[in-house]
């Protein structure tokens, strides 16, 4: 009895010792810097911004925006790892990067490039902003902008998609419009900043 | 005749000791007891091994080239300590931690990380420019009257048993990061002013940290901030908030009123007015 309890106070004593130490992705001393994209458009650095203030401000990552040269460029991007994430549309990634047909139901269409990507790519399409972009639309679909996340990258940090989410149904049409206004005549930073505070996200 | 052999010896001393050159270190492990004086130019990973021991003179000037081998825009200089560390300045001779950049700027280098380090003891030291001025974990501390500022993290912490007095931590990202993880923290009389966010409750806090009769005011965003998976209550008591009037402290914190997934911050007592960092001795 005497050893039983002798050797549960060195179990404990371990436990203590040694539970904090396991290594967690919260505990990193300075961690992954994550990379969000972007194409030199102010929607898109705009979005970008909106993702990197969101992430770093909540969470005390460091979140670097960079720049891609094209949807093509920040796709082979995101699955060669050069970045986590990008603002992507759902009628781009159905035709022009899955090289599929064409589909003009707005639901289906986004159930259609995000089952592909999870299951063909490891890309997971989080919630849409709440905005399509008639501009960014190839022939017969809807353009409904929405994060594109490396899996990867969402299991290394367990709460970035309940974060990020919290970005969805945020922006509808009239709103993105409003702040791309405001980023053509200042910083996408200020502007993403701002809309972010506003909403108290941050 | 006397005077001027007098002087004479007098800048002989002066040249020699001004003569002395930089101590330059790239990559270093140090697995013995040294002790660093002058000017210490660090390009690289200076490690302190668990048997090793560092003692910094006061008005040693530890400088870090900027440079980034892994391309994330952090520095990636640093002083990392296992084993024994003591840098105990003076009010009139500190010890400088700083970038050795043109133009510094947060993140030129890493940091001053103690990690399972058998000894840890910082007091009159100025940290400038890093990612982290200090970072500490699993280890007891303790950093007194000391500076942190320009800096992503000032003073950043989990696990710990640390006691941190008369620390001023100004102009930083976050003035103070931590995650509690079941530390002993007792943070007191310490200046946390003018960082976009003082006070960072990243996660995992039982509320067990002591952080009381701070100065936890006029920072940029927020005084207080609950990060994202903090949904357990934090209590500040007795610290000056910059004003007495509730809700105007209420509107310095960044908790469940902002986001219900998170806990609540609450500032019990408010003191009337700032404390003294430099009289924590006193109390």
């Amino acid at each position: 009895m005497k050893s039983l309890r002798k050797l549960s106070a060195i179990l404990i004593v371990l436990a203590l010792a040694v539970g904090p130490a396991l290594p967690s992705p919260a505990a990193a001393c300075v961690g992954k810097t994550l990379l969000v994209g972007a194409l030199d458009t102010p929607q898109q650095q705009v979005l970008a911004n909106l993702l990197a203030i969101l992430i770093g401000e909540r969470t005390g990552t460091t979140v670097k925006v960079v720049p891609a040269a094209s949807h093509a460029a920040a796709h082979e991007a995101l699955l060669k790892a050069d970045l986590d994430m990008y603002v992507e549309y759902t009628g781009i990634g159905q035709v022009q990067i899955l090289k599929a047909p064409p589909i003009a139901d707005q639901a289906a269409l986004y159930k259609a490039v995000k089952e592909r990507y999870n299951q063909e790519l490891n890309l997971v399409w989080l919630e849409p902003f709440g905005f399509t972009d008639p501009k960014l639309a190839p022939g017969g679909t809807v353009a409904e902008a929405a994060p594109v996340v490396r899996k990867d990258t969402l299991k290394k940090f367990p709460a970035l998609a309940r974060l990020i989410n919290k970005l969805g149904g945020a922006i509808d049409a009239a709103t993105m419009q409003k702040l791309e206004g405001a980023a053509g005549s200042g910083s996408a930073r200020d502007v993403a900043r701002k809309f972010l505070k506003d909403k108290r996200l941050i | 005749m006397r005077f001027a052999l007098l002087a004479i010896l007098i800048l002989v001393v002066i040249g020699c000791v001004a003569a002395k050159p930089p101590l330059e270190l790239a990559d270093t492990v140090i697995a013995d007891r040294q002790v660093w004086a002058g000017e210490v130019r660090i390009r690289g990973v200076v490690t302190v091994k668990k048997d090793g021991h560092l003692t910094i003179l006061p008005g040693t000037r530890v400088v870090f080239a900027p440079f980034d081998r892994d391309g994330d825009g952090i520095g990636d200089g640093e002083l990392l300590v296992e084993g024994g560390l003591v840098a105990r300045g003076t009010a009139a001779a500190p010890i400088v931690f700083t970038s050795g950049a043109a133009r510094p700027k947060a993140a030129d280098w890493k940091y001053l990380y103690l990690d399972f380090a058998r000894e840890g003891e910082l007091a009159h030291v100025i940290s400038e420019y890093a990612y982290s001025g200090v970072q500490i974990h699993f280890c007891r501390a303790t950093v007194t009257d000391s500076e942190f500022r320009f800096n992503v993290d000032g003073l950043r912490f989990s696990t710990v048993n640390l006691l941190a007095a008369g620390n001023r931590v100004h102009h930083n990202v976050h003035g103070v990061r931590f995650e509690e993880r079941r530390s002993q923290a007792y943070l007191h009389h310490n200046d946390i002013r003018d960082n976009d966010i003082g006070l960072f409750v990243v996660t995992r806090s039982d509320d067990a940290a002591r952080i009381e009769r701070n100065n936890i005011a006029g920072n940029r965003q927020y005084n207080v901030k609950m990060g994202l998976e903090q949904a357990k209550d934090v209590t500040l008591p007795r610290n000056w908030w910059g004003s007495t009037e509730p809700a105007l402290i209420e509107q310095s914190f960044f908790d469940r009123r902002s986001d219900p997934s998170l806990g609540l911050v609450s500032a019990p007592e408010p003191l009337a007015g700032p404390v003294d960092p430099a009289r924590w001795q006193a109390q």
